[in-house]
């Protein structure tokens, strides 16, 4: 039984009469803490200031957010916790229910008319589900994945009721810690059963993994045809066929998933980004510009949208585009974000023989590149680049671009258009010789700290890693060997107390900017282990 | 020459009206439901006429929530969303909702699940066959109603049973023939059938697809309504 009276309680509605009626059925159950919001609104401002234990949301909230879209909000920020009660109320059972990810999904719906009684039924049945799960959400929060696998095997060895959902968490985990055979295993199983869509979709990720596109692609193809509402599969499918070269395909699939459900911000963005790509301009103007609207209310808003669409509009509305700019930076807060948007402006003013607006641009871009405390994302850090280019800046352009290499020197797609802003300000074979020089660079910093420790000079190698570390904050191979010199210094006794927390921090943040790396997991495994000795 | 008016598309006030009438029923059963729960069998004459009528405007109003899904399931607009289940937990929560309705019929009504029992399913379309299945149940039959949940091969069945008259030949199913004609003389409408037929068939496993069957016979003797899903 749950006892309401410890239960902090938050009902969301934009009638009045509802409203107090959900109150009253809490406190008839028993609850002595029930908060009540009118909007999205105000009810995001009642969620940053508490945690809450139950919600009652209403679906449709009338003007601005709805209810799935605030949900969402409250999830990415991290206003409510995975033991948070969150149930949606709706007049019938809308798309949102099955079209959404599964990490957005409310953990009930209830269809009107609501009685206090079912209401009971209901969240009984969410908590005992919640504290099945508990121990095994804590191992994720820790990132301790092998600790989450064993949990969820004990589980499932005796609870039936649960197991679906047990044998879907732990095929997930396996797939964040890398683990694709293991995986794979899980898939295999789960199907030998009965045919669920999210342990096809799961099959398929592994053969994409595998370099299987073909295979991928058709499994994918058949789940969409057995669950044609399933939007992970239509996703999934747009990367295999973009792999396999043929992008009409993946244009269509993506197309058949916004038919579906056309409020998907970044499935819109998307769209227009393969339709640009083919140099269908007036498609991607479209499909921008239904971003940024089904995107209004959305914590899921694709800066992107903004970004593709002035650069659609550029060329022939100017005017348009700067607009389009400065919506973005009302909607939408952060250091990346304003150097982004600043530096198309810039460039929107150089096109439009305006150097005076673009060096002015130029200026303040560089005085916030000065002041930003930590280092611009790729993306950020290139768009700048072509506006200090473009405006004679070719140092502060040369040095963001190197840092973007060396943070990413293996990865082929990201160097290719770093060249590709140098190909644009007429550097070709100057950016190129640059990129090399910046990779080769990164290369060696990356070994100089294993080639070190496989000489046995140990504590070299660790203090060759923290400047390796230092120099590539953002390089994922960098940071899983820094753990791994850092580990293995201290598997060797009487390492000094800060490498732990070092070695730790970056192997959390390698599993930030590249989910899914073995390393991370073996790495944690390892970190563990010492954890345990005395 | 006479252009001929613009049909309007009636289908979407056909929509939007039976979709008001459902609401509307909704709430008069609600209110039913409350008067009948204030007044005892015994010390109200009246309390037999209350009843049929809250059985009436249930039926009708479960009829039009059918209405609306097979027309949203026909439109492919339907979230079919079947989940994993306990199937004791999902009877007890449509026999809560069922209860007002059992209540004041005086039928008397039995429910035997296998213990354990896990299935995947839709839960608000099953519930709606089952919730239509014992509503038919409680007013055919003579004293009393069972429901029966337990897996039978690589099938769940759910079983609704009674001791009525059972269904006349005409009417039985085997689940491989398909739905006969509708037969408007009896005054049903085979709303509820085809429903029913719909929802069973849209639960698929593996090359093997739900049905529905209408057999005689059972604990009871009477008419048993049965739902199998892979």
């Amino acid at each position: 039984m749950i006892d309401f009276s410890r239960q902090y309680c938050l009902v969301i509605d934009d009638f009045q009469g509802m409203r107090t009626m959900l109150r009253d059925m809490l406190r008839e159950l028993g609850a002595q803490r029930v908060d009540i919001a009118a909007s999205g609104g105000e009810a995001v401002g009642m969620l940053g200031n508490h945690r809450y234990d139950i919600v009652l949301c209403d679906y449709n909230l009338g003007a601005g957010r709805t209810g799935q879209q605030l949900l969402e909000e409250a999830k990415v920020r991290n206003l409510v916790g995975p033991a948070c009660a969150w149930i949606m109320v709706t007049a019938e059972k809308t798309s949102d229910a099955i079209m959404g990810a599964v990490e957005y999904q409310p953990d009930a719906y209830l269809i009107k008319p609501v009685t206090a009684a079912l209401l009971e039924t209901r969240l009984e049945k969410i908590w005992t589900r919640k504290a099945a799960l508990q121990e095994i959400d804590q191992a994720m929060q820790a990132k301790n994945f092998s600790k989450a696998v064993a949990l969820c095997d004990q589980r499932l060895q005796y609870d039936r009721a649960n197991a679906g959902e047990l044998q879907r968490l732990k095929s997930q985990i396996l797939l964040n810690a890398g683990e694709w055979d293991r995986a794979r295993e899980v898939y295999e199983q789960v199907l030998a059963e009965r045919e669920l869509p999210w342990a096809k979709t799961g099959l398929a990720k592994v053969h994409f993994h595998n370099g299987n596109y073909a295979a991928a692609r058709d499994l994918l193809q058949q789940t969409i045809e057995e669950n044609r509402t399933y939007l992970e599969a239509y996703d999934w499918l747009v990367r295999a066929q973009q792999q396999l070269g043929d992008a009409e395909a993946a244009e269509q699939t993506l197309v058949a998933a916004l038919r579906l459900w056309p409020n998907s911000p970044l499935r819109q963005k998307n769209l227009g980004e393969l339709a640009l790509k083919r140099g269908d301009r007036d498609a991607a103007e479209q499909a921008f510009r239904k971003s940024v609207v089904v995107g209004e209310h959305s914590v899921m808003k694709s800066a992107d949208a903004y970004l593709g669409l002035a650069k659609v509009v550029g060329a022939n509305k100017p005017d348009e585009a700067l607009k389009t700019l400065g919506l973005l930076q009302k909607q939408m807060a952060g250091d990346d974000i304003r150097l982004r948007a600043k530096s198309a402006e810039g460039l929107i003013y150089q096109a439009s023989n305006n150097p005076q607006k673009a060096e002015q641009l130029a200026g303040e871009v560089g005085e916030l590149l000065q002041g930003m405390a930590g280092k611009p994302g790729s993306e950020a850090s290139m768009e700048a680049a072509s506006l200090m280019l473009a405006t004679g800046r070719r140092e502060t352009a040369v040095e963001l671009l190197q840092s973007v290499v060396r943070n990413n020197h293996d990865n082929r797609e990201l160097l290719n258009q770093v060249q590709q802003v140098f190909v644009a300000a007429n550097m070709a074979e100057e950016g190129a010789a640059l990129v090399e020089a910046s990779r080769q660079e990164a290369i060696e910093l990356m070994n100089r700290g294993v080639l070190l420790a496989r000489e046995g000079k140990i504590d070299e190698a660790v203090e060759s890693m923290y400047q390796a570390r230092a120099a590539l904050p953002a390089n994922v191979r960098v940071l899983f060997n820094f753990a791994y010199i850092l580990i293995t210094r201290m598997q060797q006794g009487n390492a000094p107390d800060t490498l732990r927390a070092d070695a730790r921090n970056a192997l959390l943040q390698a599993n930030r900017l590249a989910p899914g790396d073995k390393r991370f997991n073996q790495l944690m495994d390892a970190l563990a282990k010492l954890q345990a000795s005395p | 020459m006479m252009e001929s008016e613009q049909q309007p598309d009636l289908s979407v006030f056909l929509v939007s009206s039976v979709h008001d009438m459902k609401n509307s029923l909704g709430l008069l059963s609600a209110m039913l439901e409350k008067m009948l729960a204030d007044l005892s069998p015994e010390d109200s004459a009246d309390y037999d006429q209350l009843a049929h009528m809250f059985y009436e405007v249930k039926r009708v109003n479960s009829n039009l929530i059918h209405l609306l899904a097979v027309y949203k399931l026909g439109k492919e607009l339907y979230p079919f969303d079947p989940q994993y289940h306990v199937v004791c937990d999902f009877l007890d929560e449509v026999v809560s909702q069922a209860q007002p309705l059992i209540a004041s019929s005086k039928v008397r009504l039995e429910i035997e699940c296998e213990d354990g029992l896990v299935w995947h399913f839709d839960d608000d379309l099953v519930s709606g066959v089952v919730n239509h299945a014992l509503n038919n149940a409680v007013h055919y039959t003579r004293s009393k109603v069972k429901l029966l949940a337990r897996q039978n091969g690589k099938l769940l069945e759910l079983r609704i049973e009674d001791d009525g008259r059972g269904y006349p030949p005409s009417m039985l199913l085997d689940g491989s023939s398909g739905r006969k004609a509708i037969d408007f003389a009896s005054g049903s409408t085979g709303l509820g059938l085809y429903f029913a037929e719909k929802v069973a068939q849209l639960h698929r496993n593996r090359g093997s697809v739900g049905c529905i069957k209408l057999e005689n016979g059972g604990a009871y003797g009477g008419g048993c309504f049965v739902l199998q899903l892979p």
